[in-house]
C-alpha cells in the first residue's frame, strides 16, 4: 500500500530546502542570463506550491516533478525568446584575480563553462540536469519523459561532447 | 522519444564513473579526467544572489501571497468518477432488462385472456370503418362488381379483399344494364364487454335483431371463468342493416368490424333470363300439345314439359334464393366478455382498482423511459466526451512539441 501523500507546507519547506539551489543552477544554464533564472525559478517553486496536492509519488520523485514544473516553465521562457542562451558572455569573472597556484584550476573551469555554453542546448540541458540539478538518471528520466537506461546514454553522450569541447583548441 | 542504441561496455564503465565522482566514490584511474570533469561541472554550476535567495525564501515561507490568487478547482476524487459511471451503466442496464421482461410478461398476460394486442389496436380502425362501410354501401349500387368494404390490413382478422367473393363471370349478352342492381352484404363484428354485463348484452343482441326485423339463424353463449363468448349468426333487412350496426356496437367496445358487399345482379339477371326461356318454352310446348294428333307426339310433349317443369321449379328456387340474399344481410357477431371495467382494455392488471402490480407496471415504464433518455444523452455524450479528450491530449501533445523545439537551434 502506497504510503499516503505528504503535501503540507513542511513537506514542500524541505522540498525547496533540498532543491533551491539545484533547480535554480539547471535553470540558470539553460536559460544564461540571471534574471530570466530568477524569475522561472520563482514562478517554478510557485506553481510547484499551489499544485503540490496533484503530486503523485508513483509516477516519480518529488524532485523529479519540481524539476519537471521548472523546465516547462524555462522551456516556455525559451519559446518567448526564441534564442539560446548566451552563457559564456554573462559568466561571472570570479576567477580573475586567482593566485597563481590556483591559475590552473580558474583556467580549467573557464574553459569547462564555455564548453558547456557551446553545447547544443539539449546536450547543455542534460549536462545542467545531471550535474548542476543533481539528478539521478530515473528522475531525468521522469522529467524527459524517456526511460531510465536511455537518460543514463543520454548523459554519457553530453558528457563525451562536452570532453571533446573542453579539449578543442580554442 | 527516439531510442539510442545501448550503451558499449565501456561507454557503461564510464557512465558509471560519472556516477560514482558525483556521489564522491573513487573511480579508477584512468577515468580520473572523468571525475576532475565531474567536480568543474560542479563547482561551475551558476549560484542564486543573496538577495534572490532571501526574497525566494520569504515567499515561500509566506505561501507565496504575491502571486496573483486562482479559483481553487475541487478535483473529485479518482475513484468518484469511474465509480458514477459504472453505477450509471449498471441501473441503465438493469432498467433495460426489466423492462424487456416486463413487455414480454404483457405479451403473454394478452395473450393468455385471448386477446391479441392487435385486437386493442384495431378498435380505432373499426370505428373509421364504421363511417367507411357506410359510404362505401351507398357507393354499392353503382359498383359494376364485387366491393369490399372491410378494414385495414393491419386488422388481424380482417378478410383479405381476396376473401371476397367474386361476382360470377357471365356471358356479356346476358347482361342487362338497365336492370335492377342486386346487393349481397355481410357484416362481422367483435364487441367487447365487462364479464359482469355479458349475459345482458347477448340478451340486448337478441331485442337488437328483433327490433330491426332480423332474425337469429344460429347462436352460441359459452362462459369459462371470468371470460365468456357468444357467436350469433344474425339474417337483417339490408335496408336497415346499417342502423342495425350502429345499435349493435352501441352494445359494448367493438373491437373489430368488418364489412363486406357482394353484386350479384349478373346471377340474379342469368337466372332470370332463364327462367323466362323456360317459362316460353313451356308455353310453346303446351301449345303443342293441344294440337297433338297422335299418341306418340303427345307422350314426347309431356316428357318434356316435365323437364322444363322441373328446370323452372329449379330456376324459382335459384332465383329465391339469390332474392334473399339481397334482401337479408348476414351478420356474424361475436360477444366477448372480459375482466374489467371498460371491457375493451386488454392490458395486463386494468381491473377496477389502481393495484400495486400497476404501480409497479408504470414505475416500470417511468424507469424505461428515464433509461431512454439517458442512453439518448449518453450516446450525445460520449461521442463529444472521446472528442474532446482526443483535442485535449492533441493539445497536450502539441504544446509538449512546441516546447521541446525550444531546445532546437535557431
Amino acid at each position: 500500500m502506497a504510503e499516503p501523500v505528504n503535501t503540507s507546507t513542511a513537506s514542500f519547506d524541505a522540498l525547496y530546502r533540498d532543491s533551491a539551489r539545484d533547480l535554480y543552477a539547471y535553470v540558470r544554464t539553460l536559460l544564461g542570463d540571471d534574471a530570466s533564472a530568477e524569475d522561472v525559478t520563482a514562478a517554478a517553486f510557485e506553481r510547484a506550491y499551489r499544485r503540490r496536492a496533484s503530486f503523485d509519488p508513483q509516477r516519480g520523485s518529488q524532485r523529479g516533478w519540481l524539476f519537471g514544473i521548472a523546465r516547462n516553465a524555462a522551456l516556455d521562457e525559451l519559446r518567448r525568446r526564441r534564442r539560446s542562451a548566451p552563457l559564456v558572455g554573462e559568466l561571472p569573472d570570479e576567477d580573475a584575480s586567482a593566485p597563481d597556484e590556483e591559475a590552473d584550476l580558474a583556467v580549467r573551469r573557464t574553459t569547462v563553462r564555455a564548453a558547456l555554453a557551446a553545447l547544443p542546448p539539449r546536450e547543455r540541458e542534460l549536462v545542467a540536469l545531471k550535474f548542476h540539478g543533481g539528478l539521478s538518471n530515473a528522475e531525468l528520466a521522469t522529467v524527459l519523459g524517456t526511460s531510465e537506461s536511455n537518460a543514463g546514454t543520454r548523459v554519457h553522450r553530453a558528457v563525451m561532447k562536452l570532453r571533446e569541447a573542453c579539449h578543442a583548441p580554442s | 522519444m527516439r531510442r539510442l542504441d545501448p550503451l558499449t561496455p565501456d561507454e557503461a564503465r564510464e557512465l558509471d564513473a560519472l556516477e560514482r565522482a558525483l556521489a564522491g566514490d573513487p573511480v579508477d584511474p584512468d577515468l580520473r579526467e572523468l571525475e576532475q570533469l565531474v567536480h568543474d561541472l560542479r563547482a561551475t554550476a551558476p549560484e542564486m544572489t543573496p538577495a534572490f535567495a532571501a526574497r525566494l525564501e520569504r515567499d515561500v515561507a509566506d505561501g507565496f501571497p504575491d502571486a496573483a490568487p486562482r479559483p481553487k478547482l475541487r478535483r473529485p476524487r479518482r475513484w468518484v468518477l469511474p465509480a458514477v459511471g459504472v453505477l450509471a451503466a449498471a441501473l441503465i442496464a438493469l432498467v433495460v432488462v426489466l423492462g424487456q421482461n416486463g413487455n414480454d410478461a404483457a405479451t403473454f398476460t394478452s395473450l393468455a385472456d385471448g386477446s391479441s394486442p392487435t385486437v386493442t389496436a384495431a378498435a380505432p380502425e373499426a370505428a373509421a370503418d364504421s363511417a367507411g362501410g357506410a359510404a362505401a354501401s351507398k357507393a354499392a349500387p353503382a359498383a359494376p362488381a364485387t366491393v369490399t368494404a372491410n378494414g385495414s390490413a393491419g386488422s388481424a382478422r380482417t378478410p383479405a379483399p381476396a376473401a371476397a367473393v367474386p361476382a360470377p363471370a357471365q356471358p356479356q349478352a346476358l347482361q342487362r344494364s338497365d336492370a335492377p342492381r342486386k346487393v349481397q352484404r355481410s357484416a362481422d363484428l367483435t364487441i367487447t364487454t365487462p364479464s359482469a354485463k355479458f349475459e345482458t348484452t347477448s340478451d340486448a343482441v337478441i331485442r337488437t335483431v328483433d327490433r330491426f326485423g332480423g332474425i337469429v339463424a344460429a347462436s352460441s353463449i359459452g362462459r369459462q371463468g371470468a371470460h365468456g363468448e357468444a357467436s350469433f349468426d344474425l339474417r337483417i333487412p339490408t335496408g336497415r342493416l346499417d342502423d342495425a350496426l350502429a345499435a349493435l356496437s352501441k352494445l359494448g367496445h367493438v373491437s373489430e368490424r368488418t364489412q363486406d358487399l357482394q353484386d350479384i345482379t349478373s346471377s340474379f339477371t342469368s337466372v332470370q333470363d332463364r327462367l323466362t326461356e323456360a317459362r316460353a318454352e313451356r308455353k310453346g310446348l303446351l301449345a303443342a300439345l293441344a294440337k297433338a294428333t297422335t299418341q306418340g307426339q303427345i307422350d314426347s310433349l309431356k316428357a318434356r314439359l316435365r323437364t322444363v317443369r322441373a328446370t323452372l321449379g329449379r330456376l324459382g328456387a335459384e332465383r329465391a334464393s339469390l332474392q334473399r340474399r339481397a334482401d337479408l344481410s348476414r351478420v356474424s357477431l361475436t360477444l366477448r366478455g372480459v375482466k374489467g371495467k371498460s371491457g375493451g382494455a386488454t392490458t395486463p392488471g386494468a381491473g377496477d382498482h389502481w393495484t400495486p402490480g400497476d404501480a409497479a407496471h408504470d414505475a416500470l415504464r417511468v424507469l424505461e423511459v428515464m433509461a431512454g433518455v439517458a442512453l439518448i444523452a449518453l450516446a450525445i455524450a460520449v461521442p463529444l466526451g472521446l472528442l474532446g479528450l482526443a483535442i485535449a491530449l492533441g493539445a497536450r501533445s502539441l504544446r509538449r512539441r512546441e516546447r521541446e523545439r525550444a531546445l532546437d537551434p535557431a
